[in-house]
């Protein structure tokens, strides 16, 4: 079903630590990114899916008149992580359908000094009332939590988590989209300061500033256009699910991941490489776990033997994830599903060989205890 | 300070050394953070009910290093922890114990702020020590 609808171009608004420009600049740019790539005339984008955590008090119509657009689908999706393949759920459907015809999907943000703390402060009502009195700690400490429970019920140490971080920052030596290139060993990640135990500095994903999108249109469209496209199998998404788990220590993709593969008709082990939503290092556990590559509880154990570099045999985070790149705000909900059209299309910085299938995991929306929006899909070239 | 209308009922009882909870009317359901229905029913029919303490088990902890707010710097390191309400709901709560398993009695103090903060303590600790 719509395997004739493809997406293409997928473009980063280079990553910042700071900016003074405001979010509907870095979604403007990447606007205009997407219309150099693919060679279409602003004019012709006729649908728009959106997300931006510091565009306030705009959303997605103001946004359209400050980039002097005119389309007949819009969409707003504020679900963090989950946000980049929800984006390409709904423009396949919206093209489907015929309620547009080149749906542009983005998302950008802005950093600053102060804006990280209000996008804390204000993030929810329950975070407001009953998360950010106990120390402002943020996601760091929401993360801590779970992460702190998880480690105690399944025994991952500081080592399984520093696994996937140590092979992430090889991935992002060749990306110049990635604000952190260093080499990275792991006895620094050992020996990063703590955060919010057992969370420690490397664990914790940059914020920062930049966008990143991509076009959804028919193949056709796309083969007239001259551009590489890149086949959406199946996805997923689910949310708020498992709510009477005490602690968060499954995501919603359990219960769709039969389905997935099914649809798919290829399976995790068919898998060219995987790109999860690392923010933290145990949540991309949790989809190792919650996608079908191991059972519950077991992606330390699955994951400490196999080599997570793009020229391993589980190639990861090729792009270096947000841990390497770092989180643009909504933009982390982008970052997987670029690098895997990018993967896809043999354009990747640290390009896997012979990548035909590639699985994007989207995890998002921390509101009080837990991440409440899941989502992935199987990309193929 | 931004403050949900359902979470000032606690600020006040807070304000007299009481813990308030919430929960429906209708069909019983204890909820937390409290909202404006019952999330179970969606009955807009809620309770308020108060106690010098709740009890509970602690499900996980972390020593906060690192704080958003000015505020909260001199304060750290802080123990927060996760901790199972035995009427059902679970709360974030400043932790004086970090070991998961721990049974715990939990009280509310106003903060700086004004803003009800619950502090969760395990139960061997002698009485005059709370608070
Ligand atoms: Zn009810």
């Amino acid at each position: 079903m719509n395997s004739d609808i493809v997406l293409v171009c997928p473009v980063t608004e280079p990553y910042v630590r700071r900016s003074e420009h405001d979010a509907a600049w870095f979604m403007g740019r990447v606007l205009s990114r997407l219309i150099a790539a693919s060679g279409v005339g602003k004019a012709d984008i006729d649908g728009l899916c959106l997300s931006s955590f510091t565009l306030a008090p705009d959303g997605p119509a103001p946004f359209l008149q400050y980039a002097g657009m005119s389309v007949r689908m819009l969409d707003w999706i504020p679900t963090g992580g989950a946000c980049g393949i929800m984006a390409a759920r709904r423009a396949i459907r919206a093209v489907a359908a015929g309620d547009a015809e080149i749906v542009a999907c983005l998302a950008g943000d802005t950093a600053n000094a102060g804006s990280f703390r209000d996008l804390l402060e204000g993030f929810s009502v329950f975070s407001r009332d009953a998360v950010y009195p106990y120390g402002a700690g943020g996601p760091n400490a929401s993360f801590a939590l779970i992460t702190d429970h998880y480690m105690r019920k399944y025994g991952a140490v500081r080592e399984d988590f520093g696994h996937l971080a140590v092979a992430q920052r090889r991935n992002a030596q060749g990306n110049p989209n990635a604000l952190l290139r260093s080499p990275m060993t792991m006895e620094d990640y050992l020996g990063a300061r703590p955060v919010a135990s057992p969370i420690h500095l490397l664990d914790c994903v940059m914020p920062c500033a930049g966008g990143d999108g991509f076009l959804v249109m028919t193949r056709a469209r796309a083969d007239a256009l001259g551009l590489a496209s890149v086949r959406l199998l199946a996805s997923i998404e689910r949310h708020n699910a498992f709510s009477d788990d005490p602690m968060q220590e499954r995501g919603g993709w359990l219960l769709d991941r039969d389905a997935l593969w099914s649809k798919a008709g290829v399976g995790p082990q068919d898998m060219d490489a995987v790109q999860t939503y690392d923010d933290y290092p145990v949540i991309s556990m949790l989809q190792f776990e919650g996608l079908g590559f191991c059972g519950q509880g077991e992606a330390a154990s699955f994951l400490r033997g196999r080599d997570l570099t793009a020229t391993g045999d589980l190639p990861h985070n090729t792009g270096g994830g947000q841990l390497s790149c770092g989180q643009a705000g909504a933009a982390g909900g982008y970052l997987g599903l670029v690098e895997a059209m990018r993967q896809l299309t043999g354009v990747a910085t640290s390009q896997v060989a012979r990548a035909r299938h590639v699985l994007v995991s989207g995890f998002g929306m921390i509101n009080y205890d837990r991440g409440l929006c899941t989502a992935a899909a199987v990309l193929a070239e | 300070m931004m403050r949900s209308q359902a979470m000032r009922e606690m600020d006040h009882a807070a304000a007299g050394g009481m813990v308030a909870l919430q929960s429906c009317a209708y069909c019983g359901m204890a909820q937390y953070p409290p909202r404006s229905l019952c999330h179970a029913c969606l009955s807009a029919d809620l309770a308020w009910s108060r106690a010098l303490s709740i009890e509970g088990v602690v499900l996980a902890a972390t020593v906060l290093h690192h704080s958003h707010e000015p505020d909260f710097r001199s304060a750290l390191p802080l123990r927060v922890g996760m901790v199972h309400l035995d009427c059902g709901p679970q709360a974030v709560c400043f932790v004086q114990v970090a070991e998961p398993g721990t049974r715990v009695r939990v009280t509310a103090t106003l903060d700086a702020q004004g803003r009800a903060v619950l502090t969760a303590q395990p139960f061997s600790m002698p009485k005059e020590t709370m608070g």
